[in-house]
């Protein structure tokens, strides 16, 4: 690193660094404002519990990513309790240990971003005042946004052109409006099966959108261009095509990087935060000061770690006068569907465009953003539809049940497994919609329950509202008519209240009122003077689409009132 | 290759300790878990063997890996013991020394069971990951398994087992 750090060793004889600014976490909600504030010339710190790892260390092994979860933490070490909202209104806890219940996502520099398929759309203007154009909601707390679509407009373009999105805009009803006419970055190829998704729509009088997405088409901004690998959601991107927190933005900037630094506690007096500290793997101590602290663990940790940073002066966890911290937690409400494509009704020639590996499927429906079913406007959502991941192994287990749901094995199942990876394939649909705020779910810290670093785990406290599910379904039943009108058979879709772990927000809404909200309208803790929570902590509702693209934008706009701030302006 | 050389003092572990074999309330028998899931493997899939995958030597990996869950580990432990059990209650013998056709019926005896099920779809999991994983990992054999199933793996390719 080329930046001069102050360093003092404290009577404890841990090490004290000084700096401008520390970042607890590195990705999409941090790695904008490290990067922003390092180019500035300011001194940034970025403490991460992970390891870092480069375009070279990325392969595609299904077997370390995905069925070894190489990426998150160990569950024997770092787990949640998840307490399930029964229909009697009572909770039952489950232990992560136990029943294998992971929240992790992606513990290393730059975060899941890094393990993301980048499936990238902006909130539309109404998703910031779903109160004000949709009204209330028995049993939610749905708020406005205390900003616009128009404030941070500028920032979700300025990712677009920095993080790197490609795709190609086209006019649909729902289409928000833009800055630039079309996105910098050309659309990614696509399977041959595209063009029988587009007939299908334009039959059924639906908008063919391409899905935008996180991924460079050709080398641009000094990364390589994709692959066509044939893995991208869940592996690390070896090619760098892929925007994330890493690739983007971190590798590119000055701050510096603490790897294994797992920050257990942020000091603070009566004012502000005064030190972050932070074990190694082995428990070793660390402390780190600075003027500003940026907290961008993920939603559920940012809670985790304000509630176990309680002390004097702030009794119920830091920065929660309002009783506010690790309320409202929302996730993506929705599910996904599955419809496969036979050989026996196929041409040779359709046959071929179908196994296209590689290539990507990228289209999406916002038809239903918005919709009215007897006389009432609902918010709606969106619905992408990509191929089944290629990974080999779960393809095949899927297969290992008959049609009366018994075991098969021996020469059965070799002949089933067979027939049906060789010639046929699966394409799946995803629905995003609002997952509304309740009072039941929530993020809390459990009195007994610790992990490798003596802290008390974060409780996920688990409740999705009635209104997600009719909205999902409602959706789904027009993403089926897609698979119907494309020939698919076997159509199905599961519509449900699990709550994606990847797919997470809310826990510290921002607002005006510091009674009702844990952030200012620039995401600083109306508590603290010097504490900013730039994840997807912030989001009041989280819109309906997935979260990242809005992350990056609004932690590029909270940086800039970062360095007004640090300026003094 | 220090793969290898790990995985064979590591099978020497849990897949080669003894599982005692209980019929009623006297010892009847011991077996390995090494031994039975290698006859299980050869009942469930077959055709890995006819590829020339040998899958079984996996099992020390899952055995032995850190990433996979002690419960887990103590399931597959259990299910060897009572799948033997089943055939000593049905047969009067150990799984391993039965007749195939006779352990195909108690394959389908204990898969009619809540445990039995579980533990078949858990033996078959792994014998998959060992058939279908990168070949690194010593199953799938020259790619035989990918190439069966005309799969082309992602690039690029692992330069170390994560054990």
């Amino acid at each position: 690193m080329a930046r001069i750090y102050g360093r003092r060793a404290t009577s404890k004889g841990a090490v004290l660094i000084m700096v401008d600014v520390c970042i607890i976490g590195s990705g999409a909600g941090a790695a904008p404002i490290a990067y922003e504030l390092s180019n500035a010339g300011f001194k940034v710190v970025v403490l991460e519990k992970g390891k870092n790892y480069t375009e070279e260390d990325f392969n595609k092994d299904e077997l370390a990513v995905c069925r070894r979860d190489m990426f998150t933490p160990n569950l024997e070490d770092e787990f949640h309790i998840i307490n399930e909202r029964q229909k009697d209104g009572t909770f039952k806890r489950y232990d992560g240990r136990e029943y294998n219940w992971s929240f992790w996502n992606g513990s290393m520099v730059g975060g899941s971003s890094n393990l993301m398929s980048g499936y990238f759309h902006r909130l539309k203007p109404n998703d910031f005042k779903l109160k004000s154009i949709y009204g209330e909601i028995a049993g939610a707390n749905v708020e406005d946004w205390p900003i616009s679509y128009e404030d941070l407009e500028p920032y979700y373009t300025k990712v677009e052109q920095v993080v790197g999105v490609s795709g190609k805009v086209v006019e649909h009803k729902f289409q928000e409006p833009r800055s630039t006419s079309n996105f910098l970055y050309p659309e990614l190829q696509t399977n041959g099966a595209v063009k029988w998704y587009d007939k299908a729509c334009e039959a059924l009088g639906y908008d063919v959108m391409p899905t935008p997405r996180a991924i460079l088409s050709g080398d641009a901004l000094s990364r390589k261009g994709c692959f066509y690998s044939n893995f991208c959601g869940s592996y690390g991107c070896a090619s760098g095509a892929k925007g994330s927190a890493r690739a983007a933005l971190l590798q590119k900037c000055k701050a510096k990087i603490v790897t294994d630094a797992f920050v257990y506690k942020l000091e603070s007096d009566g004012k502000g935060v005064t030190k972050a500290h932070y074990k190694t793997n082995l428990g070793v101590p660390h402390v780190i000061e600075a003027k500003i602290f940026v907290l961008a663990a993920q939603a559920i940790e940012s809670s985790r770690l304000l509630l176990n940073s309680k002390n004097k002066f702030f009794p119920n966890g830091l920065a929660n006068s309002s009783g506010q911290v690790g309320k409202n937690l929302i996730f993506s409400a929705g599910g996904s569907g599955s419809g496969r494509f036979v050989f026996e009704k196929l041409t040779q020639e359709q046959q071929s465009e179908l196994m296209q590996v590689g290539v990507f499927f990228n289209r999406s429906l916002q038809d239903w953003y918005e919709y009215e079913k007897n006389g009432k406007k609902y918010k709606g959502g969106t619905i992408d539809f990509l191929f089944e991941h290629q990974n080999i192994i779960p393809r095949v287990m899927k297969e290992v049940y008959d049609e009366n749901g018994e075991l098969l094995w021996g020469d059965a199942l070799a002949k089933k497994v067979h027939k049906r990876i060789m010639t046929s394939r699966v394409l799946t649909f995803e629905v995003f919609n609002d997952w509304l705020p309740t009072d039941n779910c929530f993020v809390s810290v459990d009195e007994e329950a610790k992990d490798k670093y003596g802290m008390p785990v974060g409780v996920i406290n688990l409740y999705g509202h009635p209104q997600d599910l009719k909205v999902g379904e409602y959706l789904a039943q027009k993403a089926v008519k897609v698979l119907e009108k494309m020939g698919c058979g076997e159509i199905d879709y599961s519509i449900s209240a699990s709550p994606p772990p990847n797919l997470v927000a809310g826990g510290c809404r921002f607002g005006d009122n510091p009674k009702t909200s844990v952030l200012d309208k620039n995401c600083k803790a109306h508590d603290v003077e010097n504490l900013y929570v730039s994840d997807a902590s912030f989001m009041p509702t989280g819109g309906s689409v997935p979260y990242t693209w809005s992350i990056y934008a609004n932690s590029f706009r909270v940086a800039d009132k970062i360095i007004a701030s640090l300026q003094g302006v | 290759m220090t793969t290898f050389s790990r995985r064979n003092f590591l099978s020497a572990g849990i897949l080669s300790s003894a599982v005692f074999l209980m019929d009623g309330c006297s010892l009847f028998g011991i077996t390995t878990p090494i031994e039975t899931l290698g006859v299980m493997h050869k009942d469930l899939f077959p055709k890995a063997q006819s590829l020339g995958i040998q899958t079984a030597p996996y099992m020390s990996l899952v055995f032995n890996h850190p990433r996979i869950s002690k419960a887990d580990k103590e399931f597959l432990k259990n299910g060897v013991k009572w799948l033997n059990e089943e055939a000593v209650k049905e047969y009067k013998s150990a799984y391993t020394k039965l007749a195939r056709k006779d352990r195909e019926r108690v394959l389908a005896s204990i898969s009619k069971t809540e445990w039995g099920e579980s533990f078949i779809y858990d033996v078959m999991s792994y014998m998959f990951e060992a058939m279908l994983g990168d070949p690194i990992y010593g199953g799938n054999n020259k790619e035989a398994g990918w190439q069966w199933l005309a799969f082309t793996g992602g690039e690029p390719r692992p330069k170390e087992p994560y054990l």
